[in-house]
């Protein structure tokens, strides 16, 4: 045991160097661009046009300057909307997810309908939303927003969920039933904490999704109530004159959920072996 | 009503809602000659824009476009996402902070990438091409025949990361046993990553491929960031086509035809791409 140990180690080393120097190149990949878009925020125009340069002194301009465009309330109407989908979505999802999983409810055809509805392309259901929203006159505001965001997030996380209850252990909960728990309290009470790291998991994909999305939050809302995506995509008319803002805009939007990757890696890893990725 | 089809009604409301209306909606349009700015004019034209959609030579090349974007992003993808995996796997020191670190272009909104890349790459201001020039090569990032890969670059900085997600999740579920039995026999690491690791995976390489091919089919952002479809036409991508068509042109009925012959194609990939999946699963 020893003697093999010692002789796979010998044998390994070359390999993990390799590893070493992937992850270095990759890391490097990584954080050039955000570097240098940071380095980009503190520059003056004159300093721009210069794009290896690396030592100078801090400007601040560009930051107020962006501060005043109304970021920040574009972030958080984008946080709003990610908050009221994600909500919508895991109460509504989990429940159904749990049927599904549980009692075979609706069968293979509520399965396949869950995943061909993540293979939706988002230009089949855009149209309907903006001709509804006109119709009903909520044209331009987040709630036909929401609304698109719901029909992108909604499948993806009940999707997810389905795996996670199929993966849960069924003995606590019937012993919970036998204790004479009726069955939703028992499915709030007993099955959902068992759940919850993938509950977690889904959430916070299902938030990122709604965050990152350009191509609905333009096409429903591109005026007053901007989502953060959309505002930023309204610096790229500036062009070059104001891409020292425009580096600001985009760091408004990146440091946040730098941040939060952060803390949420290595549940999502888990989340994601948990069951999301056994089909 | 039973207590299964109580907890699925919330589901089955909101499903229909948000997803079932639409999806019929947007079929009763594509039979229409509707536009935006003539509602009153809107008539039934039957299969007509389908016909004209089918006839339209920029539609086919929107998915000429959108199909070599996918083929080469998702290759460059899968086979740098999987040395990662593997090296992340067997990483020894600072694994949650290199996990964090390497994860998170995935997390950053796409039009941010999609600006963030225009101008690193771009020919006065960037400085890529200003590095290039000091070692004495020229090279226009967004030139004819060449945006359309620039843009592959793109994705692939921002993607890689979530098939590395995938991969490793994958990786940390596998069973210990056969690696240990593998060791134990003296394989080396290439013959286990090939007879070993590899087969193991399978199933969840493949779901990886599909999953980003999928995501990869609906690329707008980096192209509405930084070409807008240009040179010409090179990067004009299925969903930046149908985008157009209904949201500058306001041809509702028009776009809603495109993205239904889209779906069907795409349905159609998927069935096939099972049914060949299920075929080798029994075969072996």
């Amino acid at each position: 045991m020893t003697i093999s140990k010692i002789t796979t180690r010998k044998h390994f080393e070359p390999w993990r160097l390799a590893g070493n120097i992937l992850l270095t190149g990759a890391f490097i990949a990584v954080s050039a661009p955000f570097l240098w878009v940071f380095l980009g925020s503190f520059k003056t125009g004159t300093q721009l046009n210069n794009p290896t340069l690396i030592l100078f002194s801090p400007n601040l301009a560009n930051w107020t300057r962006v501060l005043e465009t109304g970021i920040l309330q574009a972030a958080f109407r984008s946080v709003i909307v990610g908050l009221i989908t994600v909500s919508i979505a895991i109460i509504v999802g989990s429940m159904g997810a749990y049927s599904i999983s549980r009692y075979k409810t609706g069968g293979s055809t509520a399965r396949f309908g869950i995943l061909t509805a993540q293979v939706l392309p988002p230009a089949i259901l855009v149209f309907p939303f903006l001709d509804l929203a006109y119709r009903i006159r909520v044209n331009g505001t987040l709630v036909s927003v929401v609304a698109a965001h719901i029909s992108l997030v909604l499948p993806v996380v009940t999707w997810f969920l389905i795996g996670f209850f199929d993966a849960a252990p069924k003995e606590v909960e019937e012993q919970a039933l036998v204790d004479g728990l009726d069955r939703f309290t028992a499915f709030r009470k007993v099955v959902l904490p068992q759940v919850a790291p993938g509950i977690g998991a889904s959430a916070i994909f299902g938030f990122v999704i709604s965050w990152n999305d350009l191509f609905y939050a333009l096409i429903l809302a591109p005026g007053n109530s901007a989502t953060l995506p959309v505002r930023i995509a309204g610096f790229n008319t500036f062009r070059g004159v104001e891409l020292g803002a425009m580096s600001a805009a985009i760091l408004v939007s990146v440091i946040p959920v730098l941040i939060a990757s952060f803390f949420i890696q290595r549940r999502l890893v888990q989340g994601i072996s948990g069951g999301a990725v056994k089909f | 009503m039973s207590f299964r089809a109580r907890m699925m009604t919330p589901l089955l409301v909101v499903f229909v809602a948000a997803i079932g209306y639409p999806l019929i909606s947007s079929f009763v349009l594509s039979l229409t000659n509707y536009r935006i700015t003539r509602r009153d004019e809107t008539k039934f034209v039957a299969f007509a824009q389908y016909k004209d959609v089918l006839q339209d030579h920029a539609y086919w090349s929107a998915l000429a476009v959108t199909g070599t974007f996918i083929v080469f992003a998702v290759a460059l993808e899968l086979s740098i996402g999987l040395m990662i995996a593997l090296a992340l796997q067997n990483q020894r020191r600072f694994r949650d902070f290199s996990r964090s670190f390497l994860l998170s272009p995935m997390f950053v909104t796409p039009i941010a990438v999609g600006l963030m890349f225009r101008f690193l790459l771009n020919q006065q201001l960037g400085a890529i091409p200003a590095i290039l020039e000091k070692v004495g090569i020229t090279y226009d990032f967004f030139g004819p025949g060449r945006a359309i890969y620039s843009m592959v670059i793109i994705d692939v900085w921002q993607w890689t990361p979530f098939m590395v997600l995938l991969l490793l999740a994958g990786l940390e579920s596998l069973s210990k046993q056969p690696f240990e039995a593998a060791k134990v026999d003296g394989a080396s690491p290439f013959y286990t990553f090939r007879r070993v690791t590899v087969p193991m995976l399978a199933p969840i390489l493949t779901v990886a491929v599909l999953i980003r091919s999928l995501d990869a089919s609906k690329v707008f952002e980096y192209v509405y960031a930084i070409t807008r479809g240009g040179p010409g036409t090179e990067t004009q991508t299925i969903q930046y086509f149908t985008y157009q068509t209904g949201i500058q042109f306001f041809r509702l009925g028009k776009a809603s035809a495109m993205s239904y012959l889209l779906l069907i194609m795409v349905i159609s990939l998927v069935i096939l791409l099972f049914k060949r999946i299920e075929k080798a699963r029994l075969a072996s």
